[in-house]
């Protein structure tokens, strides 16, 4: 039986964050219809997914914890009638820390849920405000504590670093002060200003966004702190206790296979690559038809997946491995990128390991740049 | 045949921005050689460079038909000439084709260098000049002073000449009365052996080049075989005819006196050089015009595709411009940094210009253009002289005997208020000061000898800035003078980049080199690791800079698996730097270059 992935995205927000760039919404008063539609475009993948078992589920945003619990215990009921699961999967939800409460802590563990990964970033609420944030420190604390005494045994807490007027100093007090927390999983990424955001067009905040230096050495450092503190890095941006990595997304990592539901949700399975359009109404109306939905797609030939699993799998601390490159592309991974790679080793952006070659810390940071110049997409 | 005794050829002076172009729209609007309507649509429909800077790049000649209050209708050739010192030459060739000029000045800005310096050579050319006072319909006119001005500055009496508003027509209608009157009629036989001046002349992809000519004596018509007296090229005319506002038109013949275009199936125009006698083979004229010389570039600069696949492009888009510009020349030339391009030479900086931006707009190349150059002479031990247009092949300092730049005469006219800064300019650029002369209470006319590398670089727009736009520069080429010159080299990454190598004065070498160093800093993204900028002059490093090496470039969040977002950043990534330039492994982006070129020496 072959293993998936199973994302879920729930377009909703109270409010935006202005550097985000997913697709979400306000209006929280279609959720009743979202998710009826939502119900809809699962089942009608009942047949699709017979021979396929689930071992993750993602149900991310949005903020999924701002709508009813009822509408997330129903969709976990819808799943399970449609795909089996493995023993003890992992089923994780995001939240926005000023959303949650007791009564839906208790329904997201009752339908099975098992991780809950929780917007922090930043334990400044100066920087909180800055990236309009709708949570304070003291609320993720309760929200935090709340969730650990209701039962979540494996919690991740998101962090990041390169905000405006953010310092190495209150970074590190973030850094300390989740650690001293002690959750099993902590992402730790760096701010993107992305197109089109209304962070964008602030100049003002924009200026005060740390300079390169600075986020090189923000990242550096705080890499450490984590380290010192228990956490293994596994990937560019995530750190986790031993063990607690996340499985679900280890599985885009390592190229391997998942399905999204939702408008905007994407997956990769059998081969093919394919997003839904970033439209609400759209879903609503015509939840079931794939043509409709779908804004792009490509069938991957198997080089191309060799890319792919490349370009991803540079991504994680333990790189890309020859065999498995053999096993599941029928290609030579020193042939392919041997040479390639020769001057990133030199430059100490990337290291041979026994098993293939991986990037170093300094080399996950320029791994855009890296990656631009070694692969060949075409 | 036109009656000889009622034509007129003349040209109009003027400096940019006194109303010469709108002057000639009302002419022609009188002489009903165009309506209103068509005025808009046909008549200014220049190049865009020329629109844009308010200059006239080409010379244009166009016939008029004027019925004079003395009951005759006269042949008008209004002879349209460049107004840029660049073209100083064509605009000598262009008065020379004449018999009058109008002198246009602006009421409420007096004479200008450019001005005074056409102005002397339609003196030379025995024009009969008629003054003429335009935008007297603004408040701020001063029509007496302007009057005055001329007499005093020009020396040519202005108490009765016309005032006029172009703009609104005031008082146009007389000036052609006055053209009809003051103007002399052409001399010349036509019966005497054919000689004609060409004053222009551009390629058209169907009649080949057409020659615009002035014809002195004789009369030429198709199938006369004609030769050029200077390049000795011979052909026979297909077509002659005349140059109405709205494009040619053909006619039997052209004769003594008259202006109009030969045809001859001539494929470039390099065998119809401006200057150039035209006359008949089998029967040539003994008196060719006097004074012809080719043009001869003054600026020289490597002119490099952005995408080495353009080259064969660039190639063909530049012979196609030398079939308008003969004084466009090119030769292949190689480049470490750049690749393959064209070692091009221009009659100054404008032109230079104006030949970038027609490969841009016209042929829609992405060019590289490297450090503008003069000619140096370069007195060597060993006894030779050598000539270097290109720093690149600039001679070891050790085999110099001596190095010679080239000077010019330059004459600027400025407000009195700002001689100061103007001086002070000058003297920064080395000028050595001659003369000042007080033209009125307003303002003064400076002269210095400049080299004419301290002027290609940025000097007029520095004139421009340090007297609120109000100076005018003339110039003419004097000679050479020993100068101390160095070599300026430039290294990224410890490897020399010829393209951005200088020759410069040795004074100003650590000046030049640190800015230069500091644009490029500013210019090439990080990259991977530290790269080192360093100028040298004689392998001794005068300034150095560093690039420093990346830290961060990395997409944080592959959220929700959505991997096609992120393929399609790095492809375009990708796709970026196939554009770079590599200079060893240092990778730079091509407009690096061209900002490095256009620093500001204000700064």
């Amino acid at each position: 039986m072959k293993k998936l992935g199973v994302y879920i995205h729930v377009p909703f927000c109270v409010h935006k964050c202005s550097y985000c760039d997913f697709y979400s919404v306000t209006q929280l008063f279609e959720a009743g219809e979202y998710f009826r539609a939502l119900k809809e475009q699962i089942m009608s993948f009942k047949s699709y997914l017979k021979d396929w078992t689930a071992d993750s589920v993602y149900i991310g945003g949005g903020t999924p914890s701002c709508v009813d619990p009822k509408y997330i215990v129903e969709t976990m009921e819808t799943l399970k009638s449609v795909i089996r699961f493995v023993d003890n999967p992992e089923i994780t939800i995001e939240s926005n820390p000023g959303t949650l409460d007791t009564f839906k802590i208790k329904s997201y563990l009752n339908c099975g849920i098992n991780r809950l990964s929780m917007g922090l970033q930043s334990a400044d609420d100066d920087e909180l405000k800055m990236i309009s944030r709708i949570h304070d420190k003291s609320g993720f604390e309760s929200s935090y504590m709340l969730a650990r005494m209701l039962g979540f045994r494996n919690i991740n807490v998101d962090i990041m670093y390169a905000l405006p007027g953010q310092k190495e100093e209150t970074l590190m007090n973030t850094i300390d002060y989740v650690t001293s927390l002690d959750p099993e999983h902590i992402s730790f990424y760096g701010l993107r200003v992305e197109e089109g955001t209304p962070l964008a067009s602030q100049e003002e905040l924009l200026a005060k966004i740390p300079d390169e230096d600075v986020q090189y050495n923000m990242y550096i450092h705080a890499a450490k702190r984590l380290e010192k503190a228990g956490y293994t890095q596994y990937e560019i941006s995530n750190f986790s206790k031993k063990r607690m990595m996340c499985r679900h997304n280890c599985r885009y990592w390592k190229s391997g296979d998942y399905i999204g539901f939702g408008p905007g949700a994407a997956s990769f399975i059998n081969g093919e690559l394919y997003s839904y359009t970033k439209d609400l109404y759209g879903f609503i109306s015509k939840p079931t038809d794939y043509f409709s939905n779908v804004e792009k797609s490509e069938k991957l030939t198997l080089d191309q997946q060799a890319t792919q699993y490349i370009m991803l799998g540079l991504r994680l601390a333990r790189g890309v491995e020859a065999k498995e490159y053999k096993l599941r592309f029928g290609r030579d991974l020193e042939e392919d990128y041997g040479e390639k790679i020769q001057k990133y080793i030199d430059l100490k952006y990337a290291k041979r390991t026994d098993k293939g070659f991986r990037l170093t810390r300094a080399g996950l940071l320029v791994s855009n740049t890296i990656l631009s110049d070694i692969l060949d997409f075409s | 045949m036109a009656d000889r005794n009622l034509i007129r050829n003349f040209s109009i002076i003027a400096h940019i921005d006194h109303g010469k172009s709108t002057l000639a729209d009302r002419i022609l609007e009188l002489t009903d050689s165009v309506s209103k309507r068509e005025m808009e649509e046909q008549i200014l429909d220049n190049m865009d460079i020329e629109r844009e800077r308010g200059i006239t790049v080409k010379a244009r000649a166009v016939k008029m038909s004027y019925k004079s209050d003395d009951g005759n209708t006269y042949e008008f050739n209004l002879i349209d000439t460049p107004g840029h010192v660049d073209f100083n030459y064509e605009v000598s060739r262009s008065l020379a084709a004449c018999e009058g000029a109008l002198l246009v000045v602006d009421a409420t800005q007096g004479i200008e260098a450019q001005t005074l310096a056409n102005t002397y050579l339609a003196i030379e050319n025995n024009l009969e000049i008629l003054p003429v006072v335009n935008k007297i319909d603004l408040v701020s006119a001063d029509i007496e002073g302007t009057r005055k001005e001329i007499e005093d500055i020009i020396g040519i009496p202005a108490s009765d000449c016309p005032c006029v508003s172009a703009k609104t027509g005031l008082n146009v209608k007389d000036l052609l009365e006055r053209i009809v009157t003051d103007v002399p009629a052409p001399s010349g036989d036509e019966n005497a052996p054919l000689k004609c001046l060409i004053f222009d002349s551009y390629y058209d992809s169907y009649k080949g080049v057409v020659v615009y000519v002035r014809v002195q004596d004789g009369k030429v018509r198709a199938g006369t075989r004609i030769k050029m007296m200077n390049t000795g090229a011979v052909f026979d005319v297909v077509e002659v005819g005349y140059m109405s506002a709205f494009g040619l038109v053909p006619s039997d013949e052209i004769s003594a006196g008259e202006v109009g275009y030969i045809t001859a199936s001539i494929k470039t125009v390099s065998d119809t050089r401006v200057g150039d006698t035209v006359t008949e083979e089998s029967r040539p004229t003994d008196t060719p015009f006097p004074g012809f010389k080719k043009a001869q570039p003054m600026v020289f600069a490597g002119i490099y595709p952005e995408d080495g696949a353009d080259y064969e492009a660039l190639k063909d888009a530049l012979l196609k411009l030398q079939l308008n510009d003969a004084s466009l020349t090119f030769e292949p030339e190689t480049s470490i940094a750049l690749g393959f391009g064209f070692r091009c030479g221009f009659l100054g900086l404008l032109h230079m210009e104006i030949m970038e931006e027609r490969l841009e707009r016209e042929f829609d190349l992405d060019i590289i253009t490297t450090a503008p150059s003069v000619i140096y002479k370069v007195l060597m031990k060993n006894g030779e002289t050598r000539l270097i247009d290109n720093p690149a092949v600039y001679p070891d300092p050790d085999e110099i005997d001596e190095a010679q730049e080239p000077v010019v005469d330059a004459n600027i006219i400025v407000p009195t208020e700002y001689v100061g800064g103007i001086m002070d300019l000058c003297q920064k650029r080395r000028g050595i000061y001659i003369n000042m002369k007080y033209i009125d209470t307003k303002r003064a006319e400076l002269r210095y000898t400049l080299p004419l590398n301290e002027i290609i670089y940025d000097f007029f727009d520095s004139l421009k800035s340090r007297s609120k736009g109000y100076a005018s520069l003339d110039y003419e080429l004097k000679g050479y003078m020993t100068s101390n010159l160095v070599k300026l080299d430039i290294l990224i990454n410890g490897e020399k980049v010829d393209a951005l190598s200088f020759i410069v004065f040795a004074d100003n070498a650590y000046t030049r080199g640190r800015k230069i160093a500091v644009a490029l800093k500013d210019n090439i993204p990080r990259q991977l690791f530290e790269i080192p900028i360093q100028a040298s002059v004689g392998g001794r490093v005068i300034a150095r800079e560093t690039v420093k090496a990346m830290r961060k470039d990395v997409l944080a969040k592959c959220y929700g698996g959505d991997i096609t977002r992120k393929k399609k950043l790095l492809e375009k990534q990708k796709e970026g730097k196939k554009k770079m330039r590599k200079l060893g492994s240092v990778e730079v982006p091509p407009e690096t270059f061209t900002a490095v070129l256009k620093m500001d020496e204000e700064d």
